[in-house]
C-alpha cells in the first residue's frame, strides 16, 4: 500500500534537514524504538515496538538512507523489519521531502510499504492508522527535541 | 500456540486476584472466539489465561429499572433467543442475531466481545444507540460508563489492566419510539458489516416529527460512532427526503472508515449516509406502529 | 503446562491428559481418536469442525480442550446408533447430499442440532441455521435437501 503523510515542525529547514539526517538523534523520537545501532555510514539496524490493543509486535530490522540531497531537500530511505514470533514483516520505501510552511517546515512522506505474512493478514487497515499516529507523536517529539 | 498456565477460578474475587499477580501476561477468557482465534495466529501469546467460566452470576438477564442487566457471560445466542429481551428490547435480540454464525454466538460471551472492542462488530453499535452502560470490576472497585465512551482504538477498549466487564445495562426503549438495526453486508451473511447503523426515533405525539434520535454507527473506524450532528440535525425536525438526505451527508463528515476487503474507505462512507437513512425510516416506522398500538 | 480433564464424548466417560493449548478438535482427532471432524479454516468459521458442547454447536477449532472439563461432546461419531445410521446420516445418503465429504461430518452434525432445536424447520430457517457449514462441492441445494428429508421422516 502506498500512502502520503505530512507533519507540520515547526523549525526552519535547514535545521530539521541536519537534524534528521542524524540517525541516533532522530531516532529518540521515532515512537515505540528501542534500539539503533549504525552498521555503516549509511545503514542502521534496530528494533521498534508497535502495539495494537492486545497486539504487541516487535519489529527487528534494518534502515538503509539509500540517497540524501540537501541541495533539493530529499532523502530515500529504505526499511525492512521482521516480527519472528508473530510471523510477519514490513518492507517500506519511502520519500522524504522538506518544503517551507507556515510557522516551518512540512516535512512531506511517501511511504510504499508492504506488509508481510501474519502482519499482513490482520493488520492492513489498521497499518495506515497506527502509521499516522506514529507520525503525529514523531512530528511532536521532533517539535519538542528541536525547539528546547 | 503458546504453552500457558491456565485457571479456572471459582469467584470473580479470585479472578482479579490472579489477573492482578500476572499482570501483562495473563489475559481473561470466556467464549475464547475472539482470543483462541488471535492466539493460534501467534498474535497474542499470553502466558497466563484465567476463564472465567465456572463463576457463578455473570450469565444471568435480568430486568433492571425496566431495562436490562445482562451479564458478561451470557452468551450472543442466549441473548437473541431470551424471551425477556425478544420482549422488552426486540432490537437487541436481533441484533445479536446477527453475528456471525449460531456456532460462534453459542461460545462468544456479551463481555468477551465489549472487551475485544473491534469496531466492525455489530452489539457495540445497537448499545450505543439504546444509550446502554457497561459495568467494569477490577482490583480497585467496581465503576461503569457509557458504552459509547467505551471504546478507545482498533481492538483498544478503556478496561484499566485488572479489570473485567461484568455486565452490560440498556434501557428500554422511551416512549413512542422505535429502533432498527441495519446491517450492510454485501458479502457472506456470517461475516462483519460493511457498514451498520443502529438507530432509535423517538416521535413527537403528532407521529410526525421526530422529538430525539440516538445514532450510532458500526465498521466506519477504529471504533464504534455516535452521529451526534446528525442527531441535532433531526431533533424536532419533521421527516421527509430531505432530511435524511442532509443527515447522511453530516454522516459523511463524521465517519472515518478503514479501506479493507469488505469496501474501500470511500464506498464505506457513501453507504454509511445511505443505510443511517435506512436505519432512520425503519426505525420512524418502528415508532409509528408503537404509537398505533400495532406492535 | 498439562492438565487432566474428565468429559463424556459421544456418551461414555473419557480421562485424557493433554497441555492447556490444545484445542477441542486436536483432542478429540489426536488424544480420543475420534478422526470424523475435520480441521478446514481454523478460525472457526467454515463448519467442517462442528461438534455439539453440550447439545450446543461449537466450532471445535478455535474451543480449548480444556474448556470442556466436566462436559459433554458429541460428535458425528455419536450419531449413529447400534444398529442404524441416524435419520440425518442415512437422509444425507439418500439425498446425495455429500460429495468429497470433507464437510460432511459438520453439516451432519449441524443439521442433526437443528433438528434437534426445530424439528419442522423452513427452508429459510434451514439455510439460516446452515450458513456457517461451508461446502466447496454441492452448491448446498442437496444439502438443503437431505435435512428436509431428514425433517420429513421423522415427522412420519
Amino acid at each position: 500500500m502506498t500512502f502520503t503523510q505530512e507533519c507540520l515542525i515547526p523549525v526552519e529547514r535547514e535545521r530539521l534537514w541536519d537534524f534528521l539526517m542524524e540517525v541516533p538523534k532522530v531516532a529518540s523520537c521515532v515512537p515505540g524504538l528501542e534500539t539503533v545501532e549504525a552498521v555503516n555510514a549509511s545503514a542502521y539496524k534496530g528494533s521498534l515496538r508497535l502495539q495494537v490493543g492486545p497486539i504487541r509486535l516487535s519489529l527487528q530490522g534494518t534502515m538503509t538512507i539509500e540517497e540524501q540531497d540537501r541541495s533539493s531537500w530529499r532523502a530515500r530511505i529504505r526499511a525492512e523489519a521482521n516480527d519472528r514470533r508473530v510471523g510477519g514483516g514490513i518492507r517500506a520505501r519511502m520519500s522524504l521531502t522538506l518544503v517551507p510552511g507556515e510557522g516551518g517546515t512540512r516535512l512531506q512522506i511517501v511511504t510504499d510499504l508492504a506488509i508481510l505474512g501474519r502482519i499482513g493478514e490482520f493488520g492492513q487497515p489498521v497499518i495506515k492508522k497506527k502509521a499516522d499516529a506514529l507520525l503525529e507523536e514523531f512530528a511532536r517529539n521532533l517539535g519538542a527535541a528541536l525547539v528546547a | 500456540m503458546n504453552a500457558f498456565e491456565y485457571a479456572a477460578p471459582r469467584t470473580l474475587d479470585e479472578a482479579l486476584t490472579v489477573l492482578r499477580e500476572h499482570g501483562e501476561e495473563a489475559r481473561v477468557i470466556a467464549g475464547g472466539t475472539a482470543l483462541v482465534t488471535m492466539m493460534r495466529q501467534r498474535l497474542v501469546s499470553p502466558g497466563y489465561l484465567i476463564s472465567l467460566h465456572d463463576i457463578p452470576g455473570l450469565n444471568r438477564i435480568e430486568v433492571a429499572n425496566s431495562g436490562l442487566r445482562i451479564g458478561a457471560l451470557v452468551t450472543h445466542r442466549e441473548v437473541e433467543t431470551s424471551p425477556i429481551v425478544r420482549e422488552r428490547i426486540p432490537v437487541l435480540a436481533e441484533t445479536f442475531r446477527r453475528v456471525a454464525s449460531v456456532r460462534i454466538r453459542n461460545m462468544a460471551t456479551v463481555g468477551g466481545a465489549l472487551a475485544h472492542a473491534d469496531p466492525n462488530q455489530d452489539p457495540p453499535v445497537t448499545l450505543i444507540a439504546l444509550g446502554a452502560r457497561v459495568e467494569i470490576r477490577g482490583a480497585v472497585g467496581r465503576r461503569e460508563l457509557p458504552v459509547e465512551e467505551f471504546f478507545r482504538d482498533y481492538y483498544e477498549s478503556s478496561l484499566a489492566p485488572g479489570e473485567v466487564v461484568t455486565a452490560v445495562v440498556a434501557p428500554q426503549l422511551p416512549p413512542a419510539s422505535g429502533a432498527a438495526y441495519v446491517k450492510f453486508l454485501p458479502r457472506t451473511a456470517d461475516d462483519y458489516a460493511t457498514v451498520a447503523v443502529a438507530a432509535v426515533v423517538s416521535l413527537e405525539p403528532d407521529g410526525e416529527r421526530c422529538r430525539q434520535a440516538r445514532i450510532a454507527l458500526g465498521s466506519v473506524g477504529v471504533t464504534p460512532i455516535r452521529a451526534r450532528a446528525a442527531e441535532a440535525l433531526l431533533a424536532g425536525q419533521r421527516f421527509s427526503a430531505e432530511l435524511l438526505q442532509a443527515a447522511g451527508e453530516s454522516i459523511k463528515g463524521a465517519v472515518d472508515p478503514l479501506s479493507d476487503h469488505r469496501g474501500s474507505a470511500a464506498y464505506k462512507r457513501e453507504m454509511a449516509a445511505v443505510i443511517v437513512a435506512r436505519a432512520l425510516t425503519q426505525a420512524r416506522d418502528a415508532a409509528r406502529a408503537t404509537a398505533r398500538g400495532t406492535r | 503446562m498439562n492438565r487432566k480433564i474428565h468429559l463424556t464424548v459421544n456418551g461414555t466417560a473419557r480421562s485424557v491428559e493433554i497441555p492447556t493449548y490444545r484445542t477441542l478438535l486436536d483432542c478429540l482427532r489426536n488424544d480420543l481418536g475420534l478422526t470424523g471432524s475435520k480441521e478446514g479454516c481454523g478460525v472457526g468459521v467454515c463448519g467442517a469442525c462442528t461438534v455439539l458442547l453440550d447439545g450446543k454447536m461449537i466450532s471445535s477449532c478455535i474451543a480449548l480442550a480444556v474448556s470442556a472439563d466436566g462436559h459433554a461432546v458429541t460428535t458425528v461419531e455419536g450419531l449413529a446408533g447400534d444398529e442404524r445410521l441416524h435419520p440425518v446420516q442415512q437422509a444425507f445418503i439418500d439425498a446425495g447430499g455429500f460429495q468429497c465429504g470433507i464437510c460432511t461430518p459438520g453439516q451432519v452434525v449441524s443439521a442433526k442440532a437443528l433438528l434437534d432445536a426445530i424439528p419442522n424447520p423452513t427452508d429459510a430457517e434451514i439455510r439460516e441455521w446452515m450458513l456457517g457449514n461451508l461446502c466447496r462441492c454441492t452448491g448446498y441445494y442437496k444439502i438443503i435437501e437431505s435435512i428436509r428429508t431428514a425433517a420429513q421422516r421423522s415427522r412420519a
